[in-house]
């Protein structure tokens, strides 16, 4: 029966992992493309590659946090956690994917944590462990890194924006300056691509993780995590690209650098504190970081407003779609 | 497109291209005005009336492109330059296509003819006068894109600055031709009728050169309010 349900589990982790790849990746590098500093090709190429790496090398940490450190999974039956990794793989993404279809800007790592939460709050309905048992300090430590990832976004995205505009863009010809960023977005965008990968993987992983008890996480499932991501981007990812990136071609190549390497050194610093945060909203806050430098023509701050909305919604909404099918999971089997 | 999530929100209107778009219109209005007041002096009605139907429609959809502006510029939009004075600047250049429009409906009200050659030929160097006052200000206009792309550089300010006294200077010539004209006119043996109607396309026509002034003026605080 266990083996059922780990199979299970591994399937709605790998669509897990291909919708990030589909649409996160896919955002975070769309900027490169707007700013026509990389071929579609180019950015599918390192997106696959460099997320992978990320997701394989780096993406221990915040695995770890979301499959061991919210649910006291020591103290539960390895059955209990089998049901309760499915649960919450398949509610974060069945919400993701309703939400989506809504075009709410929800974040994976908000879905799973909150689907997390939910399997919690199941076990302790059940009087398989207590309330207090539930890590809510941790829980307190991520909610805080959700708000401060898109300031620190911003904030550096604003600095960097404006030592770029005080000290080249003032001095030097604007399309040359433009030209030699060209390159250097490059590699921001590994940058981006490496950092996602690390800390969304978890968002895909961290479920199964759970199931293999206090041992280490195998390297395998970081593996299937990261491939995932790599495919989704793959095959769904380059109209998401396009898409967005035909939108926002006023993110020339400085204004791209500075929100890429903004972004990247916030979430890659996250994934070093093992803390699940959102890739997306991070760029959203670097993008506005950006604006607030008088880099862009326009930023339209109620998207902020829409952010908080969906961050309101999608705990519980993702919660109590864990404890739904959680409870249908224990009553059929 | 369905099944996507993407930043593009973040990413506000911007009004800028729609603002060089109404400059152009103004350009267009008024060098069809030209084109007219040559029909006028030939006396060729057909003409006069096609080219008014022209200007007509251009200032119609150059007021849809000022309507979309105004809804689109909401609060929640940060822009580089200050909201009110982005709105204020384009009420400014709204004017110059809207004294357009009044002169091309005036060259309608009456046929006029025997107009004394010299004052003729300051009618003609006051439009030529316009149009080139309003060429300088669609290069003013032309800044906006090097603005944002500099994000507002010392240099390219200095350069604005530059171009707005140019502006200005150009529309003190036109008060100039335009004092000289006001005396030929009232000095002349015109049919009183005729002295009324030109002396109106004369005020109108410094009225488009006011409005240029003044909108250049507008996009210099705007630029400088920051």
């Amino acid at each position: 029966m266990i083996e059922i349900l780990f199979i299970l589990t591994l399937a709605a982790s790998a669509y897990m992992a291909w919708n990030i790849g589909a649409n996160d990746a896919a955002n975070s590098m769309a900027t490169s493309y707007g700013s026509k500093a990389l071929t579609l090709k180019q950015i599918i190429f390192i997106a696959s590659i460099l997320e992978f790496c990320g997701a394989f090398f780096f993406g221990s940490r915040v695995t770890k946090t979301v499959g061991k450190g919210i649910v006291p999974i020591h103290l539960l039956d390895p059955h209990i956690v089998a049901i309760g990794a499915l649960a919450a793989i398949l509610s974060a993404g069945i919400w993701v994917t309703i939400a989506t279809y809504y075009h709410l800007p929800v974040s994976t790592s908000h879905s799973i944590v909150g689907a997390m939460v939910g399997f919690g709050l199941a076990a302790v309905s059940e009087n398989l462990i207590a309330l207090e048992s539930i890590k809510w300090g941790v829980l307190y430590k991520i909610a805080l890194s959700w708000i401060v990832s898109p300031l620190a976004g911003a904030i550096l995205a604003f600095i960097v924006f404006s030592l770029i505009r005080v000290l080249i863009l003032s001095k030097l010809d604007v399309d040359r300056v433009e030209g030699v960023f060209r390159y250097l977005q490059v590699i921001t965008a590994c940058y981006v691509a490496f950092a996602h990968g690390s800390n969304d993987v978890a968002n895909a992983v961290g479920p199964i993780s759970a199931t293999f008890g206090f041992s280490e996480t195998p390297a395998w499932v970081l593996a299937l995590g990261g491939l995932g991501i790599a495919i989704g981007v793959a095959t769904w990812g380059y109209r998401v690209i396009e898409t967005v990136g035909k939108k926002i071609t006023e993110l020339t190549p400085t204004r791209g650098f500075s929100a890429e390497l903004a972004t990247a050194t916030t979430v890659i610093s996250a994934s070093y504190f093992g803390m699940p945060i959102s890739t997306t909203h991070t760029l959203v806050g670097s993008v506005l970081g950006v604006g607030f430098a008088g880099g862009l023509a326009s930023i339209d701050l109620s998207v902020v407003k829409r952010i908080i909305y969906s961050w309101v919604l999608t705990i519980p909404a993702a919660a109590m779609l864990t404890i739904s099918i959680y409870t249908l999971l224990v009553v059929f089997l | 497109m369905r099944f996507i999530r993407s930043v593009t929100d973040v990413f506000g209107y911007s009004p800028f291209k729609a603002i060089h778009q109404h400059s152009e219109y103004c350009v267009i209005a008024i060098d069809l005005l030209v084109d007219q007041f040559e029909a006028f002096i030939r006396g060729d009605k057909k003409e006069i009336f096609t080219l008014e139907k022209e200007i007509d429609d251009l200032e119609h959809d150059a007021d849809k492109i000022k309507a979309e502006i105004r809804t689109n510029v909401t609060k929640s939009l940060r822009l580089p330059v200050d909201r009110h004075d982005l709105l204020n600047f384009l009420t400014f250049q709204d004017q110059i296509i809207n004294y357009t429009e009044h002169v091309c409906h005036m060259f309608t009200y009456r046929e006029t003819k025997n107009i004394e050659n010299e004052i003729e030929k300051k009618f003609r160097q006051l439009l030529y006068k316009l149009n080139d006052i309003i060429c300088k200000y669609e290069e003013l206009i032309d800044h906006v894109a090097s603005l944002i792309a500099t994000s507002f550089s010392k240099k390219e300010i200095t350069d604005v600055l530059v171009h707005v006294s140019k502006i200005e200077h150009a529309e003190h010539e036109c008060d100039t031709v335009q004092i000289e004209l006001h005396k030929l006119l009232l000095n002349s043996n015109l049919d009183p009728m005729d002295v009324i109607l030109l002396r109106n396309i004369l005020i109108h026509l410094g009225e488009i050169a006011n409005s240029t002034a003044r909108a250049a003026d507008a996009f210099r605080t705007m630029i400088l309010g920051r």
